[in-house]
């Protein structure tokens, strides 16, 4: 997909930012992106965007069951003592 | 194994945040990762890598235990930082960032007819420093005269900092 | 210290190494209070799992009532197999397999038939608009025309404020079914790549495909949200 050996592009980059936050990029890759994020300040920008984005994923992790829902499932979860 | 390591001003590490325990007359403390390329380890430079990782502050570092080399960067199990290279101050990061200007210009115009929309991104890359002005440069050489080129640049880079930082190559 | 130079552990969801043990301690306490009873214990489940239930449901049945439906029946499985469970997997995986196989169940009309079958042309989607960068054969080609913003520059408040969690929320429910399961999984759970893995039944790479896909589209809603 690149297209050098030695550097990457900053669209390319965006396409890869998921595979380096995972750890999934090859060694050679991780180091092409982290040169182009060491000079590149957009790029350095966007993978902060990136983390923050799945910071923000994390803040809604609070969900509010509504107790139509959660009433007969306590009631199921009770019985299933007694029975 | 002596290697160098870019620091932010602060003392922590561009990519992770990881706080070094900065040198003050001593060396400073040891730091133990193990080393899995990449993931994990500490990473520092060679004098040839020095062009790739450019930042504000610069550090001589001893590196032990295992240390996996990589194409542009050494990895170590472990490593403390020995002394701060008093030399890459902001006066020369700017004189370096200058040269890699001087050098992008002189590469553009160099053909005919000259890369004038190449040149156009030079200067206006100049306030974001060295790292990017470097890129700029090599990229122009490359695509005047293909990969080669941007190699043999990204060492005459490396050449010119060994020098200027009194470090041996 | 095994994270020093780790690209991923900058402001990373989870920290898997680090949390392990904790986790498989405090999931064997909750699993001695769910078989001794204790309701609040449930109700807690319930309260952290139902989301990402529902959204992973959504990917196998065609409405959302549907989806809530089968949410509700696999609780309800769960509620059953709890003296069963052998904690071969993480508590979680289980009760989500649980989830999967209930939908999978839903034969007829209401089913879908292989959600994850193909990813269609979600290959060919860019995170970024092609526009953003320079064009083919200009100077510096695929290089950005201008920056994205700095968003650590932005106060607090604008990055975690209600309005802009909302906004988050909101992109994520507009996103294509199977894009939102993985995404709900991942950056809202704190699944791991393998966990959505297994309990989608889908292989890595399309794994981390429909969650690029996925953050690529909820950073472009908070984009125009911030930037705007």
């Amino acid at each position: 997909m690149a297209s050098s050996p030695d550097h990457i592009t900053c669209q390319e980059l965006v396409e890869q930012v998921t595979e380096y936050l995972d750890g999934a990029l090859s060694v050679e890759e991780t180091e092409l992106l982290e040169q182009h994020v060491n000079f590149c300040e957009g790029c350095d920008w966007y993978l902060d965007e990136m983390r923050r984005t799945i910071a923000t994923g994390n803040r809604l992790r609070e969900v509010h069951v509504p107790d139509k829902v959660l009433q007969p499932l306590l009631t199921a979860f009770r019985e299933r003592r007694q029975s | 194994m002596i290697a160098y390591k870019f620091l932010r001003p602060d003392g922590t590490s561009a990519f992770t945040g990881f706080r070094w325990n900065l040198p003050e007359g001593e060396p400073g403390g040891w730091v133990d990762a193990p080393p899995d390329l990449c993931r994990s380890g500490v990473h520092a430079c060679r004098v040839s890598d020095m062009p790739f990782w450019v930042g504000p502050t610069l550090y001589e570092v001893e590196l032990a235990g295992e240390i996996v080399e990589g194409r542009s960067k050494l990895v170590a199990s472990r490593a403390r930082l020995l002394r701060r290279i008093e030399a890459w101050d902001e006066g020369l990061r700017d004189v370096y960032t200058r040269m890699c200007a001087d050098r992008a210009h002189e590469l553009a115009f160099s053909v005919a007819p000259p890369l004038e929309s190449w040149d156009a991104v030079i200067e206006p890359s100049f306030p974001e420093g060295p790292a990017l002005l470097g890129f700029v440069a090599a990229r122009i050489a490359e695509e005047i005269s293909g990969a080669e080129a941007y190699r043999a640049e990204r060492a005459s880079q490396a050449g010119w900092l060994a020098e200027r930082l009194g470090l041996e190559t | 210290m095994s994270q020093v130079e780790s690209q991923t552990s900058k402001v990373s969801p989870v920290e898997e190494d680090q949390l392990s043990g904790a986790v498989v301690a405090e999931e064997s306490d909750l699993l001695a209070r769910l078989r001794a009873g204790d309701e609040r214990a449930f109700e807690a489940l319930v309260e952290t799992h139902h989301g990402t239930m529902i959204a992973v449901a959504r990917t196998y049945v065609r409405t959302r009532a549907v989806a809530e439906e089968v949410a509700q029946e696999a609780w309800l499985g769960v509620v059953k197999g709890i003296d069963r469970f052998e904690g071969r997997s993480s508590l979680r995986t289980w009760i989500l397999r649980i989830l999967v196989n209930t939908a999978m169940g839903r034969g007829g009309r209401e089913a879908r038939s292989v959600p994850f079958s193909s990813l269609g042309n979600e290959q060919d989607e860019p995170a970024v608009e092609a526009d953003r960068f320079r064009p083919p054969g200009a100077a510096f080609a695929g290089h950005w025309n201008a920056y994205p913003g700095d968003w650590s520059s932005l106060p607090e408040e604008a990055l975690l404020g209600r309005e802009t969690l909302d906004v988050a929320k909101q992109r994520i429910e507009e996103l294509p079914d199977a894009q939102r399961a993985v995404i709900t999984m991942r950056d809202i759970a704190g699944c791991s790549a393998d966990e959505v893995c297994e309990v989608l039944d889908i292989s890595a790479v399309n794994q981390r495909v429909l969650l690029h896909r996925a953050r690529s589209k909820v950073r472009a809603g908070l984009e125009r949200h911030l930037d705007g």
